[in-house]
């Protein structure tokens, strides 16, 4: 199995602050990981820089053997994002939404059929000619994350999915997330412990733009010999404990 | 498919199915059409006041119409800018090219159908005051104005590229209101003379106005036609590369 994401030393500095600092970093096609930390850890600027959203200040970062800051262009065509807060296109339905995403990253002959496989894949048959402001939250991000799918991506980010959802709309969600593993690298930012531990294949916990540890939760657990990665987190992020 | 087109067709839904851009863009042109006519019908014949008749009175309406195009491109474009939905769209194959395009293309279609419903209602009117207005001036009048269409969305990008959607229409109802006192839409700036028609000959939204009226009386003639049309389609590529560069400059700079 070959890398899908490798960061060497990504840093990104805004005038005196480190928002990510030397972030190094490999990534297996098919895994879930999730960037765990609070919020300002550095999950969101770690995903804008592979995502070509804010270029790195320093070190390198490729997907699928491209650089991000040297070949955007094709970086661009291998990832999907579902940012952090909705978006989507509020007066347009569910179908032009996803009609829209599949007609910028794919063929027209390819276009047509991958709206109507998403809209199956995602239960979204019932909404369909729903204008898409008129959707609860949870049915917004599940759009979202569809119209980030839709072009195929080899890598897919999303940013804090379930912030701010109730606790079903937020299972639906995982449903959702749980089905797409193993098809695609995914990359999940979140602040919620019981998100990554039910999702990740590996956590990665972040804490002031530095990673404090990378693993399964039974390594983060042996590292810390604390049970549960609630006290794992709380004890890496009180330490200095050092990465992979 | 083009993505020039495929976000041209998105702009265009999401403004068609604004309810605030149907009455600003059509139903607002056209209300100011039928009271500036009732106004002209009760200014004696004697004051030999021709600004309302309802030929000049289509041209100068179908370019105030036109800068509301440039507000709704302005809030469009802001709001956009100010969503996470850009931010989406930025990390997608779309380029800078793509984004200009597809902001500029809807509101050019949407400026023609605000002039074709405006020189409608013009016919209307004129039939109601007896006055005998050429449908095939209004034809060639509604692709005349079609550069200070272009212009007036190039204004539209640049406001929305600069400024959030809170600022941006403030801004953009300050030019309506310069826009429609300099351009002589409503009232005869050259008559009034002075700074006030020194510095409207400055602008373009004089010329934008004369361009439009010269076509609906049919007068080609170098200064009532040509040279105005030379003035707004230059303000319109001028200000459409410049609101291109800043768009595109804003867009790289919002990926730092």
């Amino acid at each position: 199995m070959g890398y899908a994401i490798r960061t060497e030393k990504l840093t990104k500095r805004y005038k005196d602050k480190v928002a990510v600092d030397g972030l190094s970093l490999t990534v297996n096609e098919g895994e879930l990981i999730a960037l765990l930390g609070v919020n300002g850890a550095g999950k969101t600027t770690t995903v804008k820089m592979l995502t070509c959203l804010t270029k790195p200040t320093e070190g390198k970062a490729e997907i699928m053997g491209h650089d991000v800051a040297e070949d955007s262009e094709e970086v661009k065509r291998l990832v999907g994002v579902s940012p952090q807060d909705t978006s989507v296109a509020e007066n347009l339905t569910v179908r032009e939404n996803l009609q829209f995403m599949a007609d910028i990253y794919l063929s027209k002959e390819k276009a047509k059929p991958a709206v109507e496989k998403i809209i199956k894949a995602f239960s979204l048959e019932e909404f369909i000619n729903k204008k898409a402001k008129l959707l609860s939250g949870g049915y917004k991000r599940k759009l979202s994350i569809a119209m980030a799918v839709i072009g195929e991506p080899k890598v897919l980010f999303l940013d804090e999915p379930t912030l701010g959802l109730d606790v079903l709309a937020r299972r639906q969600l995982w449903r959702e997330i749980e089905k797409l593993k193993k098809s695609m690298t995914i990359i999940l930012t979140t602040h919620y412990m019981e998100e990554a531990q039910s999702l990740a294949d590996r956590i990665v916990i972040m804490n002031e733009g530095k990673v404090k540890a990378i693993g399964t939760l039974e390594e983060l657990e042996n590292m810390t010999g604390k049970k549960g990665l609630e006290e794992v987190f709380v004890t890496m992020a009180e330490t200095e404990v050092e990465g992979e | 498919m083009n993505r020039t087109i495929v976000y041209a067709k998105r702009n265009f839904m999401e403004t068609f199915r604004d309810p605030l851009s149907w009455i600003f863009c059509i139903g607002f042109p056209v209300v100011m059409l039928i009271i500036m006519s009732v106004v002209n019908s009760a200014i004696p014949k004697e004051a030999g006041n021709t600004l309302f008749r309802i030929d000049n009175l289509a041209g100068g309406v179908a370019v105030f119409g036109q800068m509301f195009i440039m507000l709704f491109t302005a809030i469009s474009v802001a709001k956009d800018r100010g969503s996470a939905f850009l931010t989406r769209l930025y990390s997608s194959p779309m380029k800078s090219v793509n984004f200009i395009g597809g902001y500029i293309l809807p509101m050019i279609v949407t400026a023609f159908i605000q002039v074709i419903i405006s020189f409608a209602a013009a016919v209307i009117v004129s039939l109601v005051v007896d006055y005998d207005l050429s449908i095939g001036s209004l034809l060639l009048a509604s692709v005349a104005v079609m550069p200070s269409a272009l212009m007036f969305s190039a204004i539209g990008l640049l406001f929305g590229t600069f400024f959030n959607d809170k600022a941006a229409p403030g801004l953009c109802s300050i030019i309506i209101s310069v826009g429609s006192m300099l351009g002589g839409i409503w009232f005869d700036i050259e008559g009034v003379g002075g700074i006030m028609k020194k510095i409207g000959m400055c602008l373009p939204f004089m010329y934008a106005t004369k361009v439009a009226r010269s076509t609906i009386a049919m007068d080609f003639g170098f200064k009532a036609f040509a040279l105005p049309l030379m003035v707004v389609s230059c303000s319109a590529v001028i200000l459409t590369i410049f609101a291109g560069i800043v768009f595109g400059f804003k867009m790289r700079a919002d990926q730092r």
